[in-house]
């Protein structure tokens, strides 16, 4: 479904993301790991068309980020880290923006299904401006399915959220997986959340791909939470990190 | 259970009629766009009044010294009567759409650009299917939309008062010339608030790109069309150095062959600004320069047609370039 070859890319002279070869099959949830400034936004940024790699190539459900963004962004759905919207808009407004923009021909009816589905049709009518941040995380997810995407990608999709918030997100990604069968690509910083949720996970430092192997390997290797936090260290230096800081 | 297993019909999407409507949509409810809208129309107001006020005060010169002629058993012919003009009272409500009306437009323009920079909301956009160029096309038109409606209130809001105040009404020949000068405010309008959007979107910081289109627009606005008047040598006597020293007209063009390289650069900083040609034409459509009142509107137009298509070109090329340039998402991505 995901399929990276060689992918680079550098910002002033700086690699950021270092020949990155990876695949990831359909219906996995694939957890993207690495210390800050290690190149996971990037790799999504360049995955979702929204910047192009210096070098390498990369196919999204069959089609070429290079020579077929539009197809691509079809494929796709995206939630940055930090959702921002539209805060003089209802949450309904900004949904059956995003809706039309993907060309959802019914997107009303579309913003209602999903806003059922995440539980949060209360938000429907309020304007977004005097959102928290699970309330946005939520509305930042909904728009990123609303057109039923194969991939979706999220950008440390827990950041800033507190533990119910997290579950609630974890639940929802599980059943997006499942029941739509969507692949998922999760960039993130908490070790005890990929054991929860992902099949398969990469750890990216410095730009280089280190690690990347299935969880139920992953597990069987290195046991619980704790041990895969070694290894998590083991692959990003403390060293490297102070040097990244 | 949701009915989300339903898979969402899809249809070819038109991003850039639901851009436009969005960006619309959102800019009504922004108390800015609203405020700044406002003013211009209170500016135009005053400037109206104004100038009925002046009006009133000539005609009651006029009456005053009317009735002193009769009351000494002289004839008020020696006198001439003021005349009353009407599209001549929107000379004040032109130059605030002139200054103001520029100033606004790029307010909007840089608005229009900065906003969705700062709220970063460009990479839920820009993952969406569809091209970078239908991006820039639905804010331009959201954006020149904007200014257009408020031109028309301000212009419309205007007509009324003067169909009511002038007591006899706007005729048809009126109405369409508020009509045309309507349609080139617009033009002119939105040469500033493209290039607001264009530096708004390609400029490093966007808070850069309000300092540098404001420089242009004192360039524009203020100083080349100053400079051209102030350098015309014919202006530097009220009323007109030659028809001060009656100097005939084929001496005038004797005279100033003698500065011709002098003349063609002043005539140049005056072509360069867009705000010339927009005061030359809506001067002219609207017989507020004395030389056009009365003049019907065809010949007008022909006359001014030069100034006419310097502003729609530079508008055109300029949403050309918008559309043209290369959009970089991770510059988009920083305010």
């Amino acid at each position: 479904m995901i399929r990276t070859n060689r992918l680079t890319q550098s910002f002033d002279g700086v690699i950021a993301v270092d020949a990155l070869s990876l695949e990831i099959a359909k219906g996995e949830i694939f957890g993207f790991l690495g210390h800050n400034g290690a190149g996971k936004t990037t790799t999504i940024q360049m995955l979702t068309t929204l910047a192009r790699p210096a070098s390498g190539t990369a196919t999204i459900a069959g089609h070429d980020i290079g020579t077929d963004p539009l197809a691509v962004r079809r494929a796709i759905g995206y939630v940055p880290e930090n959702v921002r919207l539209y805060d003089t808009l209802t949450a309904a407004e900004n949904l059956i923006f995003f809706a039309s923009l993907s060309g959802v021909a019914a997107p009303e009816r579309r913003v209602n299904q999903v806003l059922d589905l995440l539980d949060c049709a209360y938000l429907a009518d309020k304007r977004v401006g005097g959102f928290s941040k699970g309330m946005r995380q939520r509305v930042g997810l909904a728009q990123a399915i609303l057109h039923q995407p194969e991939v979706l990608f999220l950008d440390e999709p827990t950041s800033g959220l507190d533990p119910m918030g997290i579950k609630m997100l974890r639940d929802l990604i599980l059943r997006l997986n499942t029941e739509f069968g969507m692949t998922i690509f999760m960039n993130t910083h908490l070790i005890s959340e990929i054991a929860k949720t992902c099949t398969s996970i990469a750890v990216l430092s410095h730009g280089k791909l280190v690690f990347h192997d299935r969880i139920e390997a992953v597990t069987a290797r290195y046991g619980d939470d704790a041990a895969l936090e070694e290894l998590y260290l083991s692959l990003t230096p403390v060293g490297r990190l102070a040097e990244v800081a | 259970m949701s009915d989300l297993t339903l898979t969402p019909v899809l249809s070819p999407p038109t991003p850039v009629r639901t851009i436009a409507a969005k960006d619309i949509r959102d800019a009504l409810r922004d108390r800015f766009i609203l405020i700044v809208t406002g003013f211009l129309g209170l500016a135009a107001l005053v400037a109206l009044v104004t100038g009925a006020i002046a009006l009133r005060g000539d005609v009651a010169t006029y009456e005053a010294a009317k009735a002193s002629l009769l009351a000494l058993g002289k004839s008020a012919d020696a006198i001439k009567a003021p005349e009353f003009y009407p599209l001549r009272l929107l000379r004040g409500a032109i130059e605030q759409i002139e200054i103001i009306g520029a100033a606004i437009a790029i307010l909007i323009g840089y608005r229009s650009a900065a906003s969705e920079r700062g709220r970063q909301t460009l990479s839920l956009m820009l993952t969406r299917p569809m091209r970078r160029w239908q991006f820039v096309a639905g804010k331009a038109l959201a954006g020149i939309g904007l200014l257009a409606s408020g031109l028309a209130l301000v212009l419309g809001g205007l007509a009324l008062i003067l169909h009511l105040m002038s007591g006899v009404g706007l005729t048809s020949d009126d109405l369409l010339r508020i009509a045309i000068v309507w349609g080139v405010s617009v033009a002119y309008t939105a040469c500033f608030f493209l290039v607001s959007f264009i530096l708004a979107l390609h400029m490093k910081q966007s808070s850069h790109a309000l300092l540098v289109a404001f420089a242009i627009w004192l360039t524009l606005v203020l100083v080349a069309p100053q400079i051209g008047d102030t350098l015309d040598p014919d202006n530097q006597v009220a009323g007109g150095v030659f028809k001060q020293l009656n100097i005939a007209k084929p001496d005038q063009v004797e005279i100033m062959k003698g500065f011709a390289t002098f003349e063609t650069v002043r005539d140049g900083i005056e072509q360069a600004s867009v705000t010339k040609h927009f005061e030359r034409f809506t001067f002219a459509v609207l017989g507020i320069k004395a030389t056009y009142a009365g003049l019907p509107l065809g010949p007008i137009l022909i006359e001014m047609l030069g100034n006419l298509i310097w502003i729609f070109l530079t508008a055109l090329g300029l949403g050309a370039l918008a559309l043209a340039l290369p959009l970089n998402p991770d510059r988009l991505a920083k305010a």
